[in-house]
């Protein structure tokens, strides 16, 4: 029921950014769209265990972001690039986090780092597609594991 | 003061400019899927959040700020996951690489 309630609330806040009117039919459909959005999102993505506080993800959010333009910087360096510096190939990538909603947050910060694009989830890990295969791909994987860890206490396999 | 934040978007947004031409030319030059679809997400985040950051101070409220935050954080997510996915596709075959 919290989460609902919580999810709920979210949604109305983006409501009001999207429509900010306070006459009564624009609230109307604003609380009849509210409440499917509510009722979709419980249905495509039932709160489990180990769900992600707004919190945890806030304090990821800067470190999110750099690592964005970290990314892009990287790639437009190489597109420039006359001699475009390439050097793809897959990695696989083993990681301790519960499959689900741990794993599928962890692919998706990680999708933004320099150089790596998580592309397949296998019995031995994550394989990553990545642009230079000569890079230390997997330690720098390890390091954002162990952050997303630090905030998620309970995103890993308990040992 | 207007000038200073006039001299900010024209740096932010020609900043963002840049990284979506960036973009653009990965995904001409770049040889397979996997490598464009680096280029595309990753350089044209980068660029949408300069141009949004750029147009902040243009805006005339607190609202219209915040719709802008809000497209950005869409297409970043949207981005990510996305990419995930044609990525998948791609290295099952069900789109040719």
């Amino acid at each position: 029921m919290t989460h609902a309630l919580t999810r709920f609330v979210l949604f109305a806040l983006l409501w009001l950014v999207l429509m900010p009117s306070l006459l009564w039919y624009d609230l109307l459909i604003g609380l009849l769209a509210v409440l499917a959005a509510t009722w979709v999102s419980l249905r495509l993505l039932p709160p489990t265990r180990g769900s992600i506080g707004l919190l945890a993800l806030l304090m990821l959010m800067p470190r999110f972001v750099w690592q964005s333009v970290m990314a892009g910087w990287e790639v437009a360096w190489r597109a420039f690039h006359p001699k475009m510096p390439l050097a793809p190939g897959f990695i696989t990538y083993p990681t301790a986090l519960e499959p689900g909603l741990a794993r599928n947050t962890f692919t998706t910060l990680t999708s933004l780092l320099p150089g790596s694009l998580p592309c397949e989830h296998t019995r031995d890990g994550i394989v990553y597609h990545v642009l230079d295969i000569h890079q230390a791909h997997l330690e720098q994987l390890a390091r954002e594991e162990q952050r997303l860890a630090d905030v998620l206490p309970t995103a890993r396999h308990t040992p | 003061m207007s000038l200073l934040l006039n001299l900010w978007t024209i740096l932010a947004v020609s900043l963002g400019v840049f990284f979506f031409l960036a973009g653009t030319l990965g995904l001409l030059r770049f040889p397979d899927v996997f490598t464009r679809l680096h280029a595309l997400t990753k350089a044209d985040n980068l660029g949408l959040g300069l141009v949004v950051l750029g147009l902040l101070p243009q805006m005339n409220s607190i609202h219209a700020m915040l719709k802008l935050l809000l497209i950005w954080l869409l297409v970043l997510f949207s981005g990510a996951i996305v990419s995930q996915m044609l990525a998948q596709a791609a290295r099952s075959g069900e789109i040719d690489s």
